[in-house]
């Protein structure tokens, strides 16, 4: 009998023993889950910052984007506080979160960017073609000014009659 | 004024006229330095958005507010982060000469992305619960943030010059280094300073 009941407490024993070992072993693994996921979500986040400045150096409106990535910033924010808190769940919520919208921002930036190129090209050659029709425009118009001036000024100069004084004569 | 003057005028009027129809096209090909000077701006207001009313005397277990704020003229889209801190009288501030932030670790954080010559601004609510008077010391345990609470250990002895128990609430602005791929402290903070009772 003592030793059923001997038994028994080293089941209870073994089996709470292992319920501690088992919370632990999650608690770490929650912990790397969550770090890994605030790695990637900060690199991704700063990932699509850099394609939104490629965007706006093409010439492209990042506004809305840059809106969307201060969204991203403060879930990356929430997602560091709550891992220094030990919440690693929550942690691992935020940090998808603003990982995913790092994704979005990023793809977006990126057609962005291709209508802006695209647009900016454009842009160029219209503006090149008006300044060189414009150029053509003044060289050729000046000469005909120029000429038109030129036959005034001779048709005034040999219209003019040579006047003589009385005192001269 | 004989021809040749007429002609001198006409040609130099032409060229004139040439420059400015070629105006767009040498824009893209030359490059214009844009003036003013580039920096952050980085401030702190009151509960009313104003520089005024800032909290000074605060009790412990209520809540009091004050917005703090970043202006970028960087020429460019920045990403910033603000460290929010807080200190007694004895724990160290940002150095300014030597650019190093505060050694202590940052309670809470905020992360914007600032367009240039565009700003953001945040509302900071905080608290302070768990304080308790000991002789001439007062001992803050709790902050609270935002609605998330930070346990910090933080004493204060009383001030006789200035009669209280001072704390800082402090914030640092960091920016994100492309260069480096981390943040890097931009040399600003702003603070308020705090009078704790309990």
């Amino acid at each position: 009998m003592s030793g059923l009941k001997l038994s028994l407490v080293l089941v209870m024993f073994l089996v709470l023993a292992s319920q501690f070992f088992i919370s632990e072993t999650f608690a770490e693994a929650s912990k790397d889950v969550a770090a890994s996921a605030l790695t990637d979500a900060e690199g991704v986040v700063a990932s699509a910052y850099q394609a939104v400045l490629r965007a706006e150096a093409a010439g492209a409106n990042v506004s809305g984007l840059l809106v969307r990535l201060t969204e991203a910033g403060g879930f990356l924010a929430n997602a560091r506080m709550a891992y220094k808190s030990g919440d690693f769940e929550e942690a691992a919520s935020f940090a998808n979160s603003s990982r995913n919208i790092g994704v979005e921002v990023e793809n977006a930036a990126d057609e962005l960017k291709d209508s802006a190129f695209f647009e900016r090209v454009q842009r160029m050659w219209f503006m090149m073609t008006g300044s060189i029709f414009g150029v053509i425009l003044v060289f050729f118009g000046s000469f005909w000014v120029w000429r038109v001036f030129k036959r005034r000024y001779y048709g005034r100069v040999l219209g003019m009659k040579p006047e003589v004084s009385p005192n001269e004569s | 004024m004989n021809l040749e003057d007429y002609r001198t005028v006409f040609a130099a009027g032409c060229l004139v006229l040439m420059l400015i129809a070629a105006a767009p096209t040498l824009g893209l090909i030359v490059p214009f330095p844009s003036g003013g000077e580039r920096f952050s701006e980085f401030w702190v207001l009151g509960p009313n958005r104003m520089a005024e009313d800032y909290p000074f005397n605060v009790r412990a277990n209520e809540s009091y507010s004050v917005f703090v704020g970043v202006g970028n003229h960087m020429g460019v889209s920045l990403y910033y982060l603000v460290y929010v801190k807080f200190r007694n009288q004895t724990q160290p501030i940002p150095s300014a000469t030597s650019s190093e932030p505060s050694s202590l670790a940052p309670l809470y954080e905020f992360r914007a992305f600032v367009r240039d010559a565009g700003d953001w601004e945040a509302r900071v609510t905080f608290g302070f619960s768990n304080v308790s008077l000991y002789g001439d010391s007062v001992s803050v345990n709790l902050v609270t943030i935002n609605g998330e609470a930070f346990t910090v250990d933080a004493f204060s002895k009383w001030d006789s010059e200035r009669s209280g128990f001072y704390y800082q609430l402090f914030f640092e602005l960091w920016l994100y280094d492309q260069a480096s791929r981390s943040f890097i402290f931009d040399n600003r903070f702003v603070s308020t300073w705090l009078n704790v009772t309990t």
